[in-house]
């Protein structure tokens, strides 16, 4: 794909740093993209990729430097001129409305109007166009869409972001819920909308989409560009160097090995698709990695252990006792503890105080003669949180108050006051700086040491290389592969994780 | 790194006099003022009758019903339910006490109290495990309630005169006291320590709270919304017996509208309708602030009407104070 060099970028980002309390997202961003580009957005998972896109799309409001549309400069935090100026975003869940047609779908909140009443012939006629513009005319514009399938759903959502002027269409990985055949098609459409001098910002974690679809690469790390508007011919294994940056080998501590018997044994653990015949054993002074790429059905696994949902078949023991299906409660007494994926909507009780989140799990210890000791509370939980340099520790303080990484240290406080034996992490470090990163892994690998099995769920592949004694790789649901701790490298665990028929991008390791 | 200390601005708001206060301690003082300048101001206006310990007492009781009512409300509204049936319940209960009323008063009050359960714990059923809606199950048990009272009694009071001991909950007073007000106390503080000492109380809140994440640390999620629709059950059966032995009749057409007067003490009482903070107090006071104001508003002779659109005033102003304070 050729680009003139010359041509006026439709974008231009400059410096643009974001300030959140306690975290800053966004440290010096430039780049650009020009008319009929496809520039790829590469980073680990917190880099700040995500706020990169919220500040073009006037989501979030930037706190320094600036974003030029066409040259102009755009008003900051307004999403409604991000839109007025061309800028679309599809983002990776899918906002679109599910009990409305396709062809109400892509005129919502700019229908078109005759005589004061809805338009709806004219509307579906241009609904028409642009499906067939996209390439899919199979999809009826008055299907619901909610029996569009997830690819068909997305190609709506282009066609919304089409059917008013768009200059630069930001799409947040967009083929995370594709399988193959279907991200060749979206590349299909992509490359028509770029041949119409669209510019595309292509994020993805799939590092071998990028030659396939991209022009150029901007990769980001901790919020800093790290390289900026690079061939996407880039070799894989330099990409790879560019985001993890070279600190990663201090980041982790020594690896820890088993020091005990088995404390975790899943048997044949199966739901539906989600999860299908998944065994595994847990040695206390273990951390066990699951990876894979999202919907790998890692989350659902833990959910199953832990009795959140119920499998359709399989066991879970804990120190060789068999649980009960689907009671959280019974898992917790004996000995599970989980930390999960999305801690502010399911870790944690945003609006109560740091003790009273701590002790939940174990408020029977607090009791004499059936009523609660607020002030033993209090200080059980201070103890804790000061084991983990938690920041605040102070106890009285409000969940809601502390940034990511204090609050996964709340949780773990949890389950460190309740001394579990066996603790299930989803993505433990999502959306939490680098520094408190390293603290994270140091914690858990402390607590392994101390002689509890730990599993670790993680996207980051480095992350699970670095940390893990052995990792278990998923793919559809099924466990692939298991890598030793030492041989796990991102690359390979990709690898696996992907497929297994295709060795290609495995090759390219810098000697 | 990029680690900045995060903004550490403080949970507990300074006062002054160097008094501090949690967002539910500040609600419950500012509660407790307002029920003092309505005491100021009802002394003003009317200086003979609103002043004066019968008056007082009389207020008090007559709130001690939905008083209890609003206890038991706190429990479901705190899990982020709600229990539109305590009304009708309260006549459900009421004649189920006056059909075994010929085998005395300690029949009548099991009889009370077993309908309540049984009623409350029908509502408990379909919505901890049957996942139907509160507001849908309780609606229908609205209905329901009030045809079980109207059925049973064959729409006509039974008059419990004989029945001395529960007379005595509805008339008695120990040392000057109405029995009813003491009841009404003794239940607040029973609910107090149970929401905010025991461990159960915790439960009842962090299921209101965010029910994904009390389910994570082990709290039994449907078991604890079982039981609040059971707590109210057993507070609609007090409340059914303070008003039979006031009336000296088990009637099937008590309990119109107590519960929008319970949900209504409860909301300006600080307890969040979508659940997760509760407040004992608060509806204790609240309960005093809309008796009070009726209390003023009859003595001024102002019409029921008037009353009326009042206490929608009330109900408004103090739900956009709580909001503006977020």
């Amino acid at each position: 794909m050729s680009v003139a060099t010359a041509v006026a970028p439709v974008l231009e980002v400059r410096g643009i740093a974001k300030q959140y309390p306690g975290v800053r997202a966004l440290d010096g961003v430039d780049f650009d993209v020009r008319p009929g580009e496809v520039h790829c957005l590469l980073g680990p998972n917190g880099a700040g990729k995500s706020t990169l896109i919220k500040c073009v799309s006037g989501a979030v409001a930037l706190s320094e430097g600036e974003i030029l549309v066409d040259g102009e400069p755009l008003p900051v935090g307004e999403p409604s001129a991000s839109l007025q100026r061309g800028v679309a975003t599809i983002y990776q869940e899918l906002d679109l409305v599910e009990d409305l047609t396709v062809a109400q779908s892509v005129f919502l909140g700019h229908e078109i109007y005759r005589r004061g009443l809805l338009d709806r012939a004219r509307m579906r006629r241009e609904t028409v166009a642009l499906l067939e513009r996209l390439d899919h005319p199979g999809i009826s514009p008055d299907a619901y869409v909610r029996n569009l399938r997830p690819a068909q759903q997305q190609i709506v959502s282009i066609a919304r972001a089409l059917s008013q002027r768009v200059r630069l269409l930001i799409m947040d990985e967009p083929s995370a819920i594709l399988d193959d055949n279907e991200i060749d098609t979206l590349f299909g459409v992509v490359r028509r909308l770029t041949e119409d001098g669209v510019g595309v910002i292509y994020i993805s974690h799939r590092l071998d989409e990028i030659p396939r679809i991209g022009d150029r690469v901007t990769v980001l790390s901790d919020g800093h560009t790290v390289a900026s508007g690079i061939p996407a011919d880039t070799p894989p294994s330099r990409l790879v160097e560019l985001m993890v940056g070279r600190k990663v080998e201090q980041m982790f501590p020594e690896r820890p090995t088993a020091t005990g018997d088995v404390v975790l044994e899943v048997r044949g653990l199966r739901r539906g698709r989600e999860v299908r015949d998944a065994s595994f054993e847990v040695r206390a002074g273990e951390v066990i990695g699951l990876g894979g790429l999202v919907g790998a059905g890692r989350t659902e696994l833990l959910r199953l252990i832990y009795g959140l949902d119920h499998p359709t078949a399989g066991e879970v023991l804990v120190e060789g006792r068999r649980l009960p299906a689907g009671r959280p409660a019974a898992a917790i007494a004996a000995g599970l503890g989980f930390a999960p994926e999305d801690r502010k909507s399911q870790g944690l009780l945003l609006d109560w105080s740091l003790a009273k989140n701590v002790t939940l799990a174990d408020l029977g210890r607090f009791r004499r003669r059936a009523l609660l000791r607020p002030r033993a509370e209090r200080l059980a939980a201070t103890e804790q949180l000061r084991q983990l340099n938690t920041v605040p520790d102070d106890a009285d303080r409000i969940a809601r108050q502390l940034s990511g990484g204090n609050q996964q240290k709340v949780v773990l406080a949890r389950w460190l006051l309740r001394h579990c034996r066996v603790l299930l992490l989803d993505e433990p470090t999502r959306g939490v700086d680098v520094g408190a990163k390293a603290e994270i892994y140091r914690v858990i690998t402390d607590l392994a040491a101390a002689g509890l099995g730990v599993v670790v769920v993680s996207s980051e592949l480095a992350e699970l290389a670095g940390l893990c004694t052995r990792v278990l790789v998923m793919r559809e649901g099924r466990i692939v592969a298991e890598v030793d701790g030492a041989a796990a490298t991102e690359l390979n665990l990709l690898h696996h994780a992907v497929s297994d028929t295709d060795p290609a991008p495995v090759q390219e390791e810098t000697p | 790194m990029t680690t900045v200390p995060p903004e550490a601005a403080p949970s507990r708001r300074s006062l002054p006099f160097g008094l501090s206060a949690s967002r539910i301690e500040l609600q419950e003082y500012t509660l407790a003022l307002v029920v003092v300048l309505l005491v100021i101001v009802g002394a003003v206006l009317e200086p003979d009758d609103f002043l004066n310990s019968d008056n007082m007492l009389n207020v008090l009781r007559q709130a001690s019903v939905v008083g209890v009512l609003a206890i038991g409300m706190t429990f479901v509204i705190a899990t982020g339910g709600i229990d539109l049936s305590v009304g009708s319940m309260v006549a459900a209960a009421a004649v189920a006490g006056g059909q075994v009323a010929d085998s005395g008063s300690l029949a009548f009050l099991l009889g009370a109290i077993g309908m309540g359960v049984l009623l409350g714990g029908v509502n408990a059923g379909m919505i901890a495990y049957g996942r139907v809606v509160p507001f849908i199950a309780t609606l229908a048990m609205f209905t329901m309630a009030r045809g079980i009272a109207l059925w049973l009694s064959d729409k006509t009071p039974v008059s419990i005169f004989q029945l001395e001991a529960v007379r005595w909950f509805g008339n008695g007073e120990v040392i000057g006291v109405p029995s009813a007000i003491i009841v009404f106390v003794a239940v607040t503080i029973v609910a107090w320590v149970l929401l905010n000492r025991t461990r159960y109380g915790r439960h009842v809140v962090a299921v209101g709270g965010n029910r994904e994440a009390a389910r994570i640390a082990g709290v039994k999620v449907q078991r604890i919304v079982f039981s609040v629709y059971v707590l109210s059950g057993i507070c609609v059966a007090i409340a059914a017996i303070l008003v039979s032995g006031r009336l000296a009749s088990a009637s099937p057409v008590i309990g119109n509208l107590y519960e929008l007067d319970a949900i209504a003490a409860v909301v300006i009482g600080g307890t969040a309708l979508s659940g997760g903070r509760a407040t004992i107090v608060g509806t204790f006071l609240g309960v005093l602030t809309f008796a009070l104001i009726f209390n003023l508003l009859t003595l001024m002779d102002l019409p029921t009407e008037i009353q009326q659109i009042t206490k929608g005033v009330i109900i408004l102003a103090a739900v956009l104070i709580q909001r503006r304070e977020r």
